[in-house]
């Protein structure tokens, strides 16, 4: 009974939450003549279609460029934090600590900073406008916070377990690959799914890097509707729907490995 | 090359690193495990530590290293367009830090700025933190409603931010349509200076909830049943449990997410923007908003002024995260 | 761990292979040249692309195009040019050209030996510095007041009575004695803000170098009143004109100041809708300023470039494209005889071409760069005082001391 009454809270609490998201959804249904309506409409009554038509029409290219950037954010972050966390967590250098400190603070260098500063190297490199190029800037987002979840995680690792494997032969980066990636599967997967999510949703490297040519991504597919005078409202909110779907069942999915959590389950002690 | 040296260099990664597994005996054996190896073996271990951490360093010089020195350089000079094409920009020292700070908007936005980051972050924590001892209890539907809170992460900020406006438009939002209902005067939530700041500071609580809710779950995840389990056994009750152990065991955790949110918040600017413009007249400036405002938002860039803006703010987090340490090192210390 | 060493050699070498490839300007021996544009809602199968690509064939090129959005393009134009990789041909909105071509990213018409004789001199002047054509100008566009024709039978007011301030707030509140909103704009803290406002204090009598002048005051007093009147709704503070239109398109508004560009949206609100000229304090119509972009010719280290540019450029605003262009953005030509045919296509247009006519670029008057400087303590002015917080006397001499001092 108890278990049932916490459904119920925890459904008016998530209602609560996603009243915003049904709020887009309502818009994205509504037509340009009704989106200003004195009193708003609660129910997209008179609804339209059009912007989901719109969105049909043209965006599914992009949902499949984000999609492409999304995985490829992943796994460079994940190549590039995992090894580090290891090493700041188990073999932990002298600097070490310096370099993670260094990590945290270079998240404060505000974003369109970092997005002039690649566009300079990029327009020179000829990487812009391409997928790589999106992949790179959207990891740094994601590392600093990539290696120090990681590095907080294979910190709880118990050293018996990499003794164990040094023992058998192993040098460090087999005992890296064969014995510490494997228990770390969870952070593995917090990680990548941080990793998607910041590259899902990122902007401002968007606009400045991958701004033109044939590869944008899903977030600059909506500035289709953003004209210069003009704007689709229910186009754009049609676009976050079909954008937010593919993104939600991911979510679903992996969330059931993210519950083991940021920093358990890899060892039962 | 002593382990006595190496205790004290002891800094932030360790720190940090102790961070969430800071379950009681993970911390203690990590630090014996530092003192057993010999003086060869750890010099062996430094060079293959720093070959794990090459990538990430050759990572960090390239892409942080240089926007940063940019910045600097920007801040340190007086461009104008012309200057900032064609190079030749007079060195100008202090001079852009100075007129900023001497400029009108400073205090204000300093002083948004901290009660912007202040206040979102108590509320994105606590509320978080309520979420995540809720949803640690399984009851049918958990994992997917627990998934579900995490859809407004999905959205393009333009599109959360847009409908945000939205809904607190004065004239057809929902809230003020909903406050009419209960017979409560209409709000002019984003266009009057009173309200402006706190009509921001309601969004971004929203949007920063669900990375709280995250990391603060799966810390509370890492807690041994045992130990609840034992408590249980000496008649605690709910209220007691929250704060004498799931509370203090959650420490590190809740640190780190602190610290992240105090560095992802203090860099907001793209949903004030959306929302307010900063404004009515500077009344939602945050620092990050001016800095942006100076550099992208006008007709005329001013480069270098928005750039002091942009470093001063590096600073303010610069010093939150020496706080951060210090705190950490006492409490390392005292523990 | 051996996928992931793979997948990041993949992106690395990736990386590595697109950098030898062609990248922004290219030499002129590739015979590929870069078009930027503002138009980020036009694809490849678009009118306005397949334009440029048959201009770059008819010259024996290849064009390379890529649409940006209008507020990235200025910073996007700086930074090509500072790495010495502008494009070919950038198009851009008007009060840029000033901006960029200070800047020294911009050529001249001399240089491009591009023809201005035709082009209407009072568009063509947004453009102009110390003498000298940055560009041609693509097409023009300005702002008017939309009304609802129902609303204002219902009120009695009859809208060619409306020829100066006085009139014009006389009949909005008769509109709202009806029950009836009166008007909406756009009065957000942007440079839309500036463009939405000045149609009001050019109205006045005001000149953009004397902020706090009494003519200035009346013209943000007439705003100011309108607010706390309630004549004109609070939200116009926040108001884009996209979402100012949009509360015009509720039907319950009597007016919208808004700009050419609606006018096809006009046809789906449901109601019927005329157009009026914004009126002027003391009768008459006043000056509004003009949007629509500009043709430009950037800077180019090769200087081979131009002739070809300068002919790209040319082909864009000859008169039979001019038209076809002018009509899917929705814009008036800056050519009579171009005006004339669009005009004998659709009577609407009639009082656009006139309201083009009259209207006047920002950055004229030879402003140039001083105009942004001057525009954003304006706009600082008008939300201090909309939302209360400073009387127009006061925000205005605030905001001349500003301007004042950073024009200097």
């Amino acid at each position: 009974m108890r278990r049932f009454l916490r459904t119920g809270a925890g459904l008016i609490l998530t209602a609560i939450m996603l009243f915003p998201v049904y709020w887009m959804v309502n818009v994205s249904l509504t037509r340009d003549t009704d989106m200003r309506a004195d009193p708003p409409h609660l129910f997209p009554v008179n609804g339209t279609l059009e912007g989901y038509r719109a969105v049909l029409d043209q965006q599914l290219p992009y949902l499949s460029t984000s999609l492409v950037v999304g995985l490829g954010t992943v796994l460079l972050t994940v190549a590039l934090s995992a090894p580090a966390g290891f090493a700041l967590a188990k073999l932990r250098p002298r600097g070490g600590g310096a370099l993670s400190f260094i990590l945290l603070m270079a998240q404060m260098i505000p974003g369109i900073i970092m997005a002039m500063g690649f566009y300079a190297i990029y327009l020179n490199a000829g990487v812009l406008n391409t997928v790589p190029g999106l992949i790179l800037a959207d990891s740094t987002i994601a590392v600093p916070f990539g290696v120090l979840i990681f590095t907080a995680f294979m910190s709880g690792i118990p050293d018996e377990l990499l003794q164990a494997a040094v023992v058998d032969g192993a040098n460090r980066w087999r005992t890296f690959v064969s014995v510490v990636l494997p228990v770390s599967r969870n952070a593995i997967v917090t990680v990548s799914l941080f990793a998607f999510l910041w590259a899902w949703s990122d902007f401002v490297f968007a606009t400045t890097l991958d701004g033109g040519g044939d590869h944008r991504p899903i977030t600059l597919g909506i500035y289709q509707y953003i004209g210069n005078n003009n704007q689709q409202w229910n186009a754009i909110m049609a676009t976050a729907v079909v954008a937010s779907i593919p993104a939600t069942a991911l979510l679903v999915i992996a969330q059931r490995y993210v519950a083991a959590g940021v920093t358990s389950g890899a060892v039962k002690d | 090359m002593t382990t006595v040296r190496r205790e004290s260099r002891e800094t932030a990664a360790d720190a940090v690193s102790r961070g969430p597994s800071g379950r009681g005996p993970g911390r203690g054996g990590n630090r014996h495990r530092a003192e057993k190896p010999g003086a060869s073996r750890r010099h062996r271990g430094q060079w293959s530590a720093w070959a794990f951490l090459a990538p990430v360093t050759v990572y960090l010089i390239a892409f942080y290293a240089w926007p940063l020195y940019r910045n600097i350089e920007l801040s340190l000079r007086e461009y104008t367009v012309r200057s900032f094409v064609q190079g030749g920009a007079p060195f100008a020292g202090l001079d852009n830090y100075r007129e900023v700070i001497g400029h009108d908007t400073f205090w204000p936005a300093f002083g948004h700025t901290l009660l912007f980051t202040g206040v979102s972050i108590v509320f994105q924590f606590t509320i978080g933190m309520a979420l995540a001892v809720f949803f640690v209890h399984h009851f049918p539907l958990s994992a997917t409603l627990r998934a579900l809170f995490l859809v407004p992460w999905l959205l393009p900020l333009i599109v959360s931010a847009s409908t945000w406006s939205w809904m607190l438009n004065s004239e057809s939002g929902i809230v003020n349509a909903a406050l009419g209902l209960a017979g409560v005067d209409p709000v002019n939530w984003l266009t009057s200076p009173d309200y402006a700041l706190w009509s921001v500071i309601i969004a971004n609580i929203w949007i920063g909830i669900p990375f709280n809710l995250v990391v603060l779950y799966s810390g509370l995840q890492a807690i041994p049943a045992q130990i609840y389990e034992a408590a249980a056994l000496d008649g605690v009750n709910g209220w007691q449990r929250f704060w004498r152990i799931t509370f203090p065991l959650l420490r590190p955790v809740s640190a780190i997410t602190l610290l992240l949110g105090l560095v992802y918040t203090l860099k907001v600017f793209d949903l004030i923007w959306i929302m307010t413009k900063g404004g009515p007249a500077d009344a939602s400036i945050t620092l990050a908003t001016w800095s942006y405002k100076l550099g992208f938002g006008n007709l005329l860039p001013e480069f270098g002024p928005g750039a002091a803006v942009g470093n001063l703010l590096i600073v303010i987090a610069l010093i939150f995260g020496l706080i951060y340490i210090r705190i950490q090192r006492r409490q390392a210390a005292g523990s | 761990m051996k996928a992931y060493t793979a997948a990041l050699l993949a992106i690395t070498m990736a990386a590595g292979l697109t950098a030898c490839g062609d990248n922004g300007g290219g030499d002129a021996a590739s015979g590929s040249y870069t078009i930027w544009d503002p138009y980020p809602q036009f694809d490849d199968s678009s009118a306005w692309v397949t334009l440029l690509k048959k201009c770059g064939t008819d010259n024996g090129v290849t064009v390379e195009r890529t649409g940006y959005d209008t507020t990235d393009l200025t910073n996007k134009a700086l930074l090509a040019a500072q790495q010495g990789n502008s494009p070919d041909v950038l198009i851009v909105d008007n009060p840029v050209v000033s901006t960029l071509a200070e800047a020294g990213v911009l050529t001249d018409t001399g240089v491009t030996s591009l023809d201005t004789a035709s082009i209407a001199p009072n568009i063509l002047a947004a453009g102009q510095i110390e003498g000298k054509t940055f560009g041609v100008p693509i097409g023009a566009n300005t702002l008017a007041l939309y009304y609802n024709k129902a609303v204002l039978a219902d009120a009695g007011v009859d809208p060619a009575t409306i020829t100066d301030w006085a009139g014009l707030t006389a009949a909005l509140e008769k509109v709202k004695a009806k029950g009836r909103k009166g008007i909406t704009f756009s009065a957000i803290g942007t440079e839309e803000g500036s463009f939405q406002f000045l149609p009001w204090y050019w109205g006045s009598g005001a000149q953009l170098t004397q902020l706090d002048s009494p003519q200035a005051v009346a013209s943000l007093q007439l705003w100011a009143d309108w607010v706390t009147k309630g004549l004109a709704p609070n939200s116009v503070l926040n108001n884009t004109q996209t979402t100012s239109w949009q509360e015009f398109a509720t039907g319950d508004f009597a007016f919208g100041e808004n700009g050419t560009w609606q006018l096809e949206n006009a046809k789906k609100t449901g109601f019927e809708v005329g157009i009026i000229p914004i009126p002027s304090q003391a009768g008459g119509v006043a000056p509004a300023p003009t949007g629509g972009e500009f043709v430009s010719v950037p800077v180019q280290s090769d200087s081979a470039r131009y002739d070809v540019s300068g002919k790209l450029v040319s082909c864009l605003t000859s008169n039979d494209n001019l038209l076809a262009t002018d009509t899917t953005l929705s814009y008036i030509a800056p050519v009579a005889a171009v005006q004339q045919q669009q005009v004998a296509q659709n009577a609407a247009l009639t009082v656009w071409v006139d309201a083009v006519n009259a209207a006047k670029g920002r950055t004229s008057d030879n402003l140039g760069t001083k105009y942004p400087k001057i525009s954003e303590p304006l706009w600082t002015a008008f939300q201090a005082s909309l939302s209360g917080s400073k009387p127009p006397q006061e925000a205005l001499a605030a905001a001349q001391q500003t301007a004042a001092s950073a024009t200097k």
